[in-house]
């Protein structure tokens, strides 16, 4: 037997009530699997806007397009982290891409991110292109060479060209929606697929996934694109904002929706193991999940969202409340991965009992490295602005084939 | 193409054939050999080295040992449960022996609901006074030996072969000194026992030794059968040896056997109560220095001191022989 | 320069770019090409010239393809007394605490009017108290002055499935059944990623989290093949767990299976589990 004494500093061991495997006692996925997908979500919601402009032509989501793809890479580029962290061996990681195991989730979901990162870089590749042509030909030296690489040593911006570019970005951009989508859709179906956890095994997972990743996608983009203009003193588009609002209230009454059917299911099936769940969520889940993810976090900002559109509120009333619902929705979605990963397994397998996720501060996968984990992303995306700004005249103002005429 | 779409390509191109050679160059060797797994783990764990390495191993040196414990009812019951997995003995040194056997035996045979039947349980508070087991049981044959096994003779002709005996045992069984034990009303089972030992050797005694050896196993059912009819009787002792208030706190030790007052509930063990305090304080003796043989009795008498002796046999000197009436189970 | 030499050099130029452009392609495809050959020859090679070297596998004593072992639990025998839980943590390096198992045993207890089972089992901080510390094992006899109206001990273990969720999720292929029907972890190759502790439905599976890797019940692979019992079937003194191979008529199992109604753990996932049970109740699960 090995020395219990050392893997106590390692582990935190759940308390809990009623009966429970003896291997339950210490709770595999912590809150940085709560943040992994998280973040995946925000991507996947932030490219939705983005192909709403890119793909189906809708122009008052021009403040916001270039701003959503950057938004999205940045996301995306920490999703490995929180997963990285997590793992027992992370120097192995690309076993997962060496020889994937087709038949696992993680595995398939490897290759969707791996594609869908190249798939990004390449979209904004091609709308920065010209600003790279025009910052290599105005600067010189080390800079001036390295813009000159970035645009892979070309300065062709003849209107050929941009032809090929515009049909570049336009195919990206449609092959990065079911991507996208794909790519999320497979963490819920992570969830989803397993036969073990009566509180996760559901065909509507990956469905719900995806509608909650788009809701706090466009509510990040809304927060940030508010605070972007705040800080750069202009004033905000309102049609935009607008816009943003009509998606994030379409798409989260959807969620809802989606939601509470999952949920009916599980109780009017009344599978063994029921009365664990409505044990557990009239219990230590109430708080969580009626409260904070149900009534704060959704039904707060719909209600706010209906009231502006049927009063047709417009001006600073408008940001404020957008902002404000999009806060909400963001809050909302959180609790969403947190009741789901983190609540599925306070469910015992047994059906017998309950346990309690310790959450420390200071750990390996405590709570400081999973904010910390989930903030350096919007510290890249600053970083990334100010390389390639979005909303100067640098970006490609490309219209997509599908737009209407103004 | 505008070049630039063309070195993107290329680029997208090279990168592909870098990632692939890399994946070819990366996995490892046995993988996908016999489904999709390293092939070379399988070998890897098989060659790990037992921990546990049964009791044949055991027997290759402690063969008598190994021989006693395959005999008997703990043959189920590996070495290694109790002493340790052999890994790295004897190399490495000495398996413990268990020495808190209360701790140890307990786990299987405590009284607890749930365990069958068939699984011989003890309520271990009033079991054996908080003595450790191994002062009545061997771990190795732990059965208490002799079942009361129904002996059946005929008491008439024991009578008449009892004529030899009646110099030093009494013409009613009742000893007419100190020394040579009462043998009316005791367990017939037991005397047919002892008479047996005598004759074959296992028991050693001067007197008894020559005189059991003409003796037929019908002559030794007799004779147990017609002492075991006779009544017996308490005789007040003429010597004053030990005191029996305080061999009284000392018999608890013995009461699981022989009983609270000496009248023992399992057949094969002699009554004690009314026995002559010479002779209990000579056998005690005897099973204390190993002339008189019985592994368990030699185990509970090595402590006991020449007064501790005294004292016990005049507690059970003391006491009433005749039998309660109802049967008193083991407890 | 003369206009014709001028355009000359552009046309050599443009033309030399042409080839330098084909040349990179082929270059790259040639490259593809030649490393997926490689690759594959490597790997045809390796195959062939392993499963020629290999012969019997994994052991030249041991053939895996000659076995289909499989487990049986009588618990109508099991007297609870934990020797298996020793045996096995002892045997395979299992951390000795009460939150880290390969092999346990659950006690049910239905007292006088009760209508579902008490359940415990080492992990209970009173049954952590009665055997003194977590490394050692003992159920404590917390009923024995109740009014109990039915009790028993269910030993657990991996089920080894036949269709195993925990190998069907496992991103790497680090777990994986083997053709003798044993499921094994190469403690080499996992990432530790833990959804093969999530996907398993009996809790038999968890984390190391000094290895980083996931451990679980192997039913002692490296004792089966080389003729030895599982250690918690050698160390059970009342004969609560069978072991053996299916392909043997007459192996225990065998004989344990023909002569029982046997039952396993929640058939209704489609597990196929392999270890059955003889003498549980409607509460196990």
């Amino acid at each position: 037997m090995e020395p219990g004494g050392l893997l106590e500093l390692l582990v935190e061991i759940a308390p809990y009530t009623g009966y429970v495997y003896p291997n339950e006692t210490v709770i595999p996925w912590t809150v940085l699997i709560v943040v992994y997908p998280y973040l995946t979500g925000l991507v996947a919601g932030a490219f939705t806007v983005s192909s709403l402009y890119h793909v189906f032509g809708m122009e008052r989501f021009k403040p916001v397009g270039q701003f959503a793809l950057l938004t999205a890479l940045a996301f995306m580029i920490f999703v490995p982290m929180p997963l990285l962290l997590h793992l027992g061996n992370p120097q192995r990681a690309f076993n997962t891409m060496l020889t994937p195991h087709w038949t696992s989730a993680i595995a398939v979901f490897g290759f969707f991110a791996g594609f869908y990162v190249i798939l990004l870089m390449l979209e904004i590749w091609f709308m920065f292109r010209p600003h790279f042509v025009r910052q290599a030909q105005r600067t010189s030296g080390l800079m001036g060479r390295l813009w000159h690489v970035a645009g892979l040593g070309s300065d062709d911006l003849s209107p050929k060209a941009m032809r090929y570019d515009e049909k570049w970005i336009f195919t990206l951009a449609v092959i990065g929606i079911p991507t996208a989508h794909g790519l999320h859709g497979y963490v819920g179906f992570v969830f989803g697929s397993l036969k073990s956890r009566e509180w996760w095994s559901s065909d509507l997972m990956p469905v719900v996934f995806l509608f909650s990743a788009v809701i706090s996608g466009v509510a990040l983009l809304i927060v940030l694109y508010v605070l972007s203009c705040r800080l750069r003193k202009i004033a905000v588009d309102l049609q935009c904002l607008k816009g943003l609002a009509y998606v994030l209230w379409g798409f989260a009454m959807f969620t809802l929706v989606l939601e509470g059917l999952e949920f009916a299911n599980v109780v009017y099936k009344g599978r063994e193991g029921v009365e664990m769940i409505l044990e557990y969520v009239s219990g230590p889940l109430l708080v969580p999940f009626f409260i904070l993810q149900f009534s704060i976090g959704a039904l707060i900002p719909i209600a706010v969202l209906s009231y502006m559109i049927w009063r047709g509120t417009t001006g600073k009333a408008l940001i404020v409340g957008v902002t404000v619902s999009a806060l909400l929705v963001l809050f909302q979605v959180w609790m969403m991965r947190w009741n789901v990963v983190i609540g599925g397994q306070e469910i015992a397998k047994t059906g017998k009992g309950l346990l309690s996720y310790q959450l420390v501060l200071l750990h390996r996968e405590g709570l400081l490295i999973a904010v910390s984990v989930a903030i350096a992303p919007l510290l890249l995306l600053w970083a990334m602005v100010r390389v390639l700004p979005p909303w100067e005249k640098a970006a490609t103002s490309l219209r997509s084939p599908l737009a209407s005429a103004t | 193409m505008p070049k630039h779409i063309v070195r993107l390509i290329i680029l997208l191109v090279a990168s592909a054939a870098i990632a692939l050679i890399a994946k070819w160059f990366f996995t490892v060797e046995s993988f996908y050999e016999y489904g999709h797994y390293r092939a070379d783990s399988v070998p890897e764990i098989a060659a790990q080295e037992a921990v546990y390495k049964t009791a044949r191993y055991c027997q290759s040196c402690h063969s008598e040992r190994h021989a006693q414990w395959s005999a008997n009812n703990h043959k189920s019951v590996t070495c290694e449960t109790c002493h340790g997995a052999a890994q790295g003995h004897p190399e490495k040194g000495k398996l413990p022996i268990p020495a808190d056997t209360v701790k140890l035996c307990t786990l299987c045979h405590e009284a607890m609901p749930g365990r069958p039947g068939t699984q011989p349980q003890i309520q271990v508070a009033q079991h054996s006074g908080g003595q450790q087991c191994k002062v009545c049981h061997n771990p190795h044959a732990p059965k208490i030996a002799a079942a009361a096994v129904r002996v059946t003779g005929d008491a008439a002709a024991g009578r008449q072969r009892a004529a030899a005996c009646a110099s030093c045992h009494g013409a009613e069984g009742i000893s007419p000194n100190d020394t040579w034990p009462n043998l009316a009303g005791q367990s017939a089972a037991y005397l047919a026992r002892i008479l047996a030992a005598y004759k074959s050797g296992d028991q050693k005694d001067v007197v008894m030794t020559p005189l059991a050896q003409p003796l037929s196993d019908g002559d030794i059912r007799n004779l147990a059968a017609y002492y075991a009819s006779l009544t017996c009787r308490t005789v007040p002792s003429t010597t004053r040896i030990g005191d029996a208030a305080t061999g009284k706190a000392l018999a608890k030790n013995c009461a699981s056997c022989h009983g609270d007052t000496g009248i023992a509930s399992n057949p094969a063990w002699p009554h004690l109560a009314g026995q002559k305090v010479g002779y209990l304080v000579n056998v005690l003796k005897a099973f204390r220095g190993g002339l008189r043989k019985d592994p368990m009795m030699a185990a509970v008498v090595r402590g006991l001191s020449d007064a501790d002796i005294e004292n016990l046999a005049a507690y059970y000197a003391a006491q009433s022989c005749q039998p309660v009436t109802e049967a008193r189970k083991t407890p | 320069m003369k206009r014709e030499a001028i355009s000359s050099l552009l046309a050599r130029r443009a033309f030399l770019r042409k080839i330098g452009r084909a040349a990179t392609c082929a270059g790259a495809i040639a490259a593809t090409g030649a490393a997926g050959a490689l690759g594959v020859t490597k790997k045809v090679a390796a195959k062939s010239e392993s499963t020629s070297r290999r012969g019997s596998f994994p052991t030249k004593d041991y053939d895996w393809t000659k076995r289909q072992w499989a487990f049986g639990v009588d618990a109508n025998k099991c007297i609870g007394c934990l020797r298996c839980v020793e045996a096995c943590k002892r045997e395979n390096d299992v951390p000795g605490d009460a939150h880290h198992f390969n092999t346990w045993v659950e006690r049910y207890v239905y007292l006088e009017g009760d209508k579902r089972a008490r359940v415990d089992s080492h992990h209970d901080p009173v049954n952590i108290a009665a055997s003194g510390s977590e490394r050692e094992y003992r159920f404590a006899n917390r009923y024995q002055d109740a009014k109990v109206e039915k009790a028993f001990f269910v030993p657990k273990l991996c089920n080894q499935c036949t269709h195993p969720p925990c190998v069907q999720v496992c991103p790497t292929g680090a777990t994986y059944k083997a053709v003798d029907g044993v499921v094994l972890i190469d403690q080499k190759y996992c990432i530790g990623c833990q959804y093969c502790v999530q996907a398993c439905p009996y809790g038999a599976r968890w984390f190391n989290a000094r290895k980083g890797v996931s451990q679980k019940c192997y039913w002692c692979y490296h004792r089966i093949t080389k003729g030895l019992q599982p250690a918690c079937v050698e160390a059970c003194p009342v004969g609560a767990r069978i072991f053996g191979d299916r392909n043997d008529p007459q192996s225990p199992i065998s004989l344990f299976i023909r002569n029982n109604r046997v039952q396993v753990l929640r058939p209704e996932t489609g597990n196929a589990p392999n270890v059955f049970y003889v003498g549980i109740d409607k509460e196990v699960s």
